[in-house]
């Protein structure tokens, strides 16, 4: 069996932050709290979590950009911590949002930039950056400054940056994020397009359609810890158990709320906006019992659409993850 | 090789980046300038020295070319943070310090242009020349103090890569060098412990010995102070070296480079 892309061993990372001038007080805020990953040469590989579960800070990790605390880890079977250089030279990443671009220069002079520091010859990167312009759909516009660039331009810019050294192992940090949905779906069939093409993926993302789409294992990441790990399919598996009930209704109260958690068989509630409306979703044992409930505890409000339906990726990460931390 | 190419990519942006940048273009053009006429309008009277003169003349040149090397040290680098290039400039193969001093070396042409403007002036407008002129001289004062700007700006970078609030400090280190390395006026009416505040800093020496290549009045001790522009900018580099290898560390361990 080859070895892994990238592996991961117990890593920890802790942020420190003070406040006050005279009266310092410490805070230590835990981002990954020792966190084991083996990821097979090849494999697109998503990493999923809410905000502030410790994605970014394991990719940073991963690509040299941090340093943990304790643990080890390994990409190419070179070590993140002391053989940044010769690591540096095989990865490529992607961070998402609009930051990380010289918006007043052109997207061709960016590319350019960092081809240099990547020490491409400039016989290969002349080659290589008109590959990826046409590749991503930039031909055209190279020459134009990238503050006149779409958002999907941007992040295909990003993209063709994060490649321009043809690296074997390619982070993404939610590289779909803010993008149109068209633009998203492009960006996400250009990443599958990558991993068949032997490139090994590490993805994060907090769209759970997303890693369902184009990744072959996943992780769950809450709170610094992995609390799942298998392909979308297993994730799936492990609310197979449960039901899902949705309802649509205005002013459902925190009591109401409450009175349904405590349901018999409810394993979570969970609440989101919905134009002028609440979508409340109840995971559960038994959807029947709780529809049947549903008018007592919920009387006096209208409810405008309720439903039942098998439960998805999405819901196997709200029971992961636990209700209100879903994004 | 590559890292010379790493060193003139980052040049050529770092060039291309003022050229469109109306700040900078004021960096050079307008605000030594301003200095320069302040200067020249003091010293416009009967009596005034060839010295006094020559800080006249020189002096705004001076500070504009100082300014905009100092500037580009901590300002590029925190430019580069609010970005978000910082992170991605650190995580390429070649070293930081490589694609800094490219910048820095852009930074440093670029503030040779300050002398264009105010030279203009001290001589059109105020018909200031420099008779006593020791060409030679103040050729290798000049370059010798340009090798002090750029040990100081590439000792300076580190810093702010590591501190966000290092460039809180910008301002006061930069109108602070003026006085004490004597770019307005010579540092012996500095009070004392001023003065020995100025010697540990390189331009002190190698301004001393470019205001002294312009005038007979002496005294002349060009080697002395050239060696001490020299000595004092390679300790400057030295702690260059370790302070680079500590923001490779120290920016790591606290992730500082994302942050704006």
């Amino acid at each position: 069996m080859a070895s892994p892309a990238i592996e991961v061993r117990d890593l920890r990372k802790k942020y420190v932050t003070h406040r006050g001038t005279f009266r310092r007080t410490k805070t230590e805020n835990v981002a990954l709290d020792g966190i084991s990953l083996a990821i097979r040469p090849g494999e697109l590989f998503g990493l999923l979590g809410p905000n502030g579960a410790g994605k970014t800070t394991a990719t940073k990790i991963l690509t040299t950009l941090l340093l943990p605390d304790s643990g080890s880890a390994t990409v190419l079977g070179l070590d993140v911590v002391r053989q940044t250089s010769a690591l540096r030279r095989r990865i490529g990443f992607v961070f998402g949002g609009e930051r990380g671009l010289y918006w007043r220069l052109s997207g061709l002079d960016n590319l350019r930039y960092f081809a240099d520091l990547y020490g491409i010859a400039p016989d290969v990167s002349k080659r290589r950056i008109g590959d990826m312009l046409k590749r991503l759909g930039l031909s055209g516009r190279e020459h134009d400054k990238v503050e006149h660039y779409s958002r999907g331009m941007k992040q295909r810019l990003h993209l063709a940056r994060g490649l321009l050294n043809d690296p074997e192992v390619l982070f993404l940090d939610e590289p779909t994020i803010g993008l149109d949905p068209v633009g998203a779906r492009e960006l996400r069939l250009l990443i599958r397009e990558l991993a068949d093409a032997g490139k090994t993926i590490f993805l994060t993302t907090h769209y759970m359609f997303e890693a369902d789409a184009i990744c072959d294992r996943i992780a769950v990441i809450k709170k610094g810890s992995i609390v799942a790990e298998g392909t979308p399919g297993s994730i799936k598996q492990l609310v197979e158990d449960l039901g899902v009930v949705e309802f649509e209704a205005a002013g459902v109260s925190p009591d109401r709320l409450r009175i349904l958690r405590e349901l018999p068989g409810v394993s979570s509630v969970s609440v989101a906006d919905h134009e002028m409306a609440q979508l409340v979703t109840v995971h559960c044992v038994r959807p029947a019992d709780v529809m049947t409930q549903l008018g007592v505890i919920l009387e006096g409000i209208e409810l405008q659409r309720v439903s039942s339906r098998d439960p998805t990726l999405e819901d196997a990460y709200v029971q992961l993850v636990g209700e209100g931390e879903s994004q | 090789m590559t890292y010379v190419r790493a060193a003139a990519a980052a040049f050529y942006i770092s060039m291309r980046l003022r050229f469109i940048s109306g700040f900078a273009i004021m960096g050079f053009l307008v605000f030594p300038l301003i200095l320069a006429a302040v200067g020249l309008f003091v010293l416009n009277k009967p009596g005034t020295t060839a010295t006094q003169w020559t800080y006249g003349l020189l002096g705004g040149g001076l500070i504009g070319y100082w300014g905009i090397t100092y500037l580009d040290a901590g300002n590029g680098i925190q430019i580069e943070r609010w970005n978000g290039t910082l992170e991605q400039i650190f995580a390429v193969p070649t070293p930081l310090w490589v694609i800094v001093l490219g910048k820095a070396l852009g930074g440093l042409v670029w503030g040779m242009l300050s002398f264009i403007p105010t030279i203009a002036l001290a001589y059109f407008g105020f018909h200031a020349l420099l008779p006593q002129l020791d060409a030679g001289r103040f050729a290798i004062s000049f370059a010798v103090l340009t090798f002090s700007f750029l040990a100081i700006a590439l000792s300076l970078s580190p810093l702010f890569a590591m501190w966000r609030w290092a460039f809180t400090m910008i301002n006061g280190f930069e109108l602070g060098t003026y006085v004490l390395c004597g770019f307005m006026f010579p540092i012996t009416i500095l009070p004392g412990w001023l003065q020995a505040i100025s010697a540990l800093l390189p331009p002190t020496w190698g301004t001393r010995a470019l205001y002294a290549a312009t005038t007979a009045e002496g005294p002349h001790d060009f080697v002395a102070w050239w060696v001490a522009t020299v000595g004092l900018s390679l300790v400057y580099l030295g702690m260059s070296v370790f302070l680079f290898r500590l923001v490779d560390r120290r920016a790591r361990a606290t992730g500082e480079l994302a942050l704006v």
